[in-house]
């Protein structure tokens, strides 16, 4: 908290500390990663320990890769809109890793070594394991940044505060492609004894203005802004309240504009305003995800106090203030977050709930009751495996990525929602029966526009084959799925089905060739992204044909590709300018003896 | 693996601990005492190619290796890359040395099982179908485990690259080649999708596990069949009696450089008996000489 009225003076000045090192000890939480489970390739996990790879510079599969990348993902119709634009992240932050360190210690510096495209993080967050606040260490908008590897080093905020855990903040959405980081070190002073850290941790060497810290009124970086802010208003403000003339509604609708946060404070204005701010309109979408930091059981139960026609609700990443916290009080979290669900059923449309711990066969069995469910997201929650789903008929888009779903519930889903157009199966590792799934999609789910299985290791040709049915299908992402087989003819009936494909990823498909591959160029007019990472068999030929054939085409991702030489791949990106053909460098620097 | 930068280490403290007590001391014996079960190892081979082609880290033509530690354990390898797939275009070397370092990240991750070598083979080869080149080839592997809290080797073998130790002038325990038939030995593979059905491919589970308790100053070598091939076993015992109870990195390091020498220059011999030779004669093939291999060879003893 550096105000400019008084000066920060580093604890470590005034307590005998001990300064130390440390790389990462543990990954916590993470929002997106490349690769299963089983794999340590790609996987957040690389983080723990020291860099390997750094000053290397390249695509390695020791370092943690971010699965998106660019503006190309948010193109795509499947992918989540903001429930509340108001509120919406400055930064733009896409995905999170947490990681816990070994030391406790007061950060002064943290470097993250970054070997694949840098630039992408955002914000660092720092806190105690058993204290709940988070403290905000760093934050900057995202870098374009040369392409060579960066030991990025943030200058933090200056506080004295225990920290053991940080919360790296991404965004990659400026970025050319994949970005990969190798190592996050953290540094600080380390107290020496308990006494210590006691009195770090309760802020008893300087004296503090104590504000109670909700959502409701303000966080230590916003006490900046509203200083600055308080200024300016009271010069220029006249001491006529404009408002008085206002009729409500059009208050009210002027209010509509604003973000929570602005909601909240103007209900502390006056007596009219906390009337008008409280109206039921106001709150029939609400998103806390930009908030995550803040929202405990209190926040839950004041909104619900507030909400009558909830229509959509977003409480993605909102649990890290409980985690590892007391039990109780998961509990309790838990039992609002059942009874906003359940209290909502009726009006709920969309509700989204990615990277929450507390989604479970409780809160799955509420969700069940929202008969009006058109958009449901639950990525990247494993602490249910049965997911009774069978009162939904509704549903629209559907986001089951890493996720333990099996197959049987999914087919059940899929044949009581007609409607569905999105579906979202990226590392579900426990889907079996995939080909099982696809007929019954063909089948079932005519208007099918997106599928995403990546990295469904259970597909077989005839399974791929059943796509040419889905007429309707846009956006075909198979990658990885058929690793080590011979696909045979089944990109030929996707040719012939799919007319109004659009993307189509087929990553890894290492039995693939040149005449597999044409009918789907010289078929499929819509295409404007193809992926074909590492397939080895794919010639400069069809690459060429491509480019040329496909009138819309814009991405074309060929890296691993051996046999098309870079030479011919500059030749291309003078002729074709205005489409990104992606080529992952390999190795830049080579360890050699 | 008990390097020179350690042993530096160790030497230069040990004179720091000097300096503080005047010279009293040279060195401390508290460090000596406390020193667990562990290996000092060595490497040397040669690639069958004369020209140098590649100078990779952990590789020898076709061959790789490699070496690496964890708290409860010190792990060795070596795998030897099946040089026919350079006919399909795909380099041998590659899948070997990618199986062999995964298998040391693997290990500096603690991501393996201290008494199951076999697992963290296993794991290795399908980690090597996540990566985003696509690696293909077939390669033989060996590995072998000290762990550290019951001086158990364990080992894994899966094809002709081998071990033996040798405990006071006795081979104590030697691999067993596997093979389907001769000079085609059982091997890990990932050949590419068209070619499945012509491919001998072995499961990482049909390697073949051992493991013994080992004493201080055993000698291990482990080699690919470039060693076996073309050195007679007494020649092997002959160098390998050199070094038991060994603890200098150096000293080893020679013993292992003139294994792989010898093996080399026999290879290359072509009067030579080889035992490569006598084998193929046994199978009803004359042939005379030594047969030109990559040759890789990681010699360690057991420090307890």
């Amino acid at each position: 908290m550096a105000t400019k009225s008084r000066t920060f003076l580093p604890i470590e000045n005034s307590l005998k500390m001990r300064y130390l090192e440390q790389y990462a000890h543990a990954v916590v939480h993470y929002s997106s990663k490349y690769n299963s489970h089983c794999s340590y390739s790609y996987a957040p996990h690389n983080l723990v320990g020291k860099y390997v790879k750094y000053p290397s510079y390249g695509d390695f599969q020791e370092a943690y890769f971010l699965r998106s990348y660019g503006k190309w993902w948010k193109t795509s119709s499947a992918t989540q809109k903001d429930y509340r634009p108001q509120d919406f992240d400055l930064l733009g932050a896409e995905d999170f890793i947490t990681l816990e360190f070994g030391s406790t210690v007061v950060p002064r510096e943290i470097f993250i070594y970054e070997v694949y495209n840098p630039g992408a993080v955002i914000r660092i967050w720092g806190r105690l394991k058993i204290d709940p606040k988070w403290h905000l260490l760093w934050e900057g908008f995202p870098q374009k940044c040369a392409p060579k590897s960066r030991k990025f080093c943030p200058p933090l905020r200056k506080i004295n505060c225990l920290i053991n855990i940080i919360r790296l903040e991404f965004n990659q959405s400026h970025l050319e492609y994949h970005t990969a980081i190798d190592a996050v070190l953290l540094s600080g002073y380390q107290p020496e004894t308990t006494f210590q850290s006691e009195i770090i941790r309760h802020g008893l060497t300087e004296v503090k203005f104590n504000t109670p810290q909700t959502i409701r009124e303000l966080t230590v970086g916003d006490l900046e802004k509203r200083t600055k802010n308080q200024g300016d208003v009271s010069e220029n403000l006249e001491p006529v309240d404009c408002f008085c003339l206002l009729p409500d509604e059009i208050i009210i609708n002027i209010f509509h504009y604003l973000d929570l946060k602005s909601l909240s404070r103007c209900a502390q204005v006056n007596h009219r305003w906390n009337k008008l701010a409280r109206d039921q309109t106001l709150y029939q979408n609400i998103s806390l995800k930009i908030y995550w930091y803040l929202v405990d059981t209190e926040t839950l139960d004041h909104f619900q106090k507030k909400i009558v026609n909830l229509k959509k609700l977003d409480l993605s990443w909102c649990n890290e203030h409980q985690l590892y916290f007391h039990q109780r009080l998961n509990y309790d979290y838990h039992l609002k977050l059942q009874s906003i669900i359940e209290g909502a059923s009726k009006t709920l449309t969309h509700l989204s709930l990615n990277d929450n711990y507390f989604v479970d066969f409780d809160v799955i069995g509420k969700i069940n009751q929202c008969t009006e469910l058109v958009d449901l997201r639950l990525h990247n929650s494993f602490n249910w495996i049965r997911c009774p789903l069978d009162k939904l008929t509704n549903l629209v888009s559907l986001d089951l990525s890493l996720t333990y779903i099996i197959a049987q519930d999914l087919i059940q889903i899929l044949m009581a929602n007609p409607h569905l157009e999105n579906l979202n199966l990226d590392l579900c590792e426990k889907l079996v029966l995939v080909d099982q799934i696809v007929e019954t999609v063909a089948m079932f789910n005519k208007k099918l526009k997106t599928w995403r299985s990546w990295k469904s290791f259970y597909f077989t040709p005839d399974g791929i084959r059943k796509f040419g049915l889905c007429q309707n299908l846009e956006e075909l992402d198979l990658g990885w799925c058929l690793i080590d087989r011979d696909p045979g003819d089944c990109l030929l009936s996707i040719a012939n089905g799919c007319k109004r494909l659009k993307r189509l990823i087929l990553s890894e498909w290492r039995g693939l060739s040149e005449q597999l591959l044409m009918p789907v160029i010289l078929s499929c007019k819509e295409l404007t992204q193809i992926d074909l990472i590492g397939i080895k068999t794919i010639t400069a030929d069809v690459c060429e044909n491509a480019l040329f054939r496909l009138p819309k085409l814009r991405l074309l991702d060929i890296s691993f590709c051996d046999g098309v030489r870079q030479s011919e791949v500059e030749i291309w990106r003078q002729q074709y300018p205005h489409i990104t053909i992606q080529r992952s460098c390999e190795f830049i620097v080579t360890d050699y003896l | 693996m008990h390097s020179l930068f350690v042993t530096g280490r160790l030497i230069s403290r040990a004179l720091l601990n000097g300096i503080h007590n005047n010279f009293s001391t040279a060195s401390d014996p508290k460090l000596q005492q406390k020193t667990e079960p562990h290996l000092v190892s060595a490497v040397c081979g040669f690639s069958k190619e004369r020209k140098i082609q590649r100078l990779a880290k952990g590789q020898f033509g076709d061959d790789a290796w490699f070496m690496a530690k964890d708290k409860i354990a010190d792990v060795l390898g070596v795998a030897d890359g099946v040089g026919g797939w350079r006919a399909y275009g795909i380099d041998p070397g590659e899948f070997s040395l990618h199986l062999m370092k995964t298998c040391e990240r693997l290990v500096s991750l603690g991501r393996f099982n201290p008494t199951n070598p076999s697992e963290l083979l296993a794991s290795s080869y399908y980690e090597l179908l996540h990566n985003k080149k696509a690696i293909l080839g077939s390669s033989t592997a060996c590995v072998v485990l000290l762990n550290r809290e019951n001086s158990t080797l364990y080992t894994v073998n899966i094809g002709d690259s081998g071990f033996m130790v040798v405990r006071k002038g006795r081979i104590i325990r030697r691999s067993e080649e596997q093979q389907h038939y001769f000079n085609t030995p059982f091997q890990l593979s990932l050949p590419p999708p068209g070619y499945r059905a012509d491919v001998l491919s072995d499961r990482p589970e049909s390697a073949s596990s051992d493991n013994f308790q080992v004493e201080d100053g055993d000698v291990i070598l482990v080699a690919t069949d470039g060693v076996f091939d073309n050195l007679p076993q007494n020649i092997i015992l002959n160098e390998l009696v050199k070094c038991q109870g060994e603890r200098c990195a150096s000293r080893l390091q020679m013993v292992a450089n003139s294994i792989a020498w010898m093996a080399h220059s026999l290879s290359f011999d072509e009067t030579f008996v080889s035992p490569f030779a006598e084998r193929a004669f046994a199978n009803g093939i004359n042939m005379i000489g030594g047969k030109p291999d990559d040759i890789t060879v990681v010699l360690a003893t057991v420090a307890i």
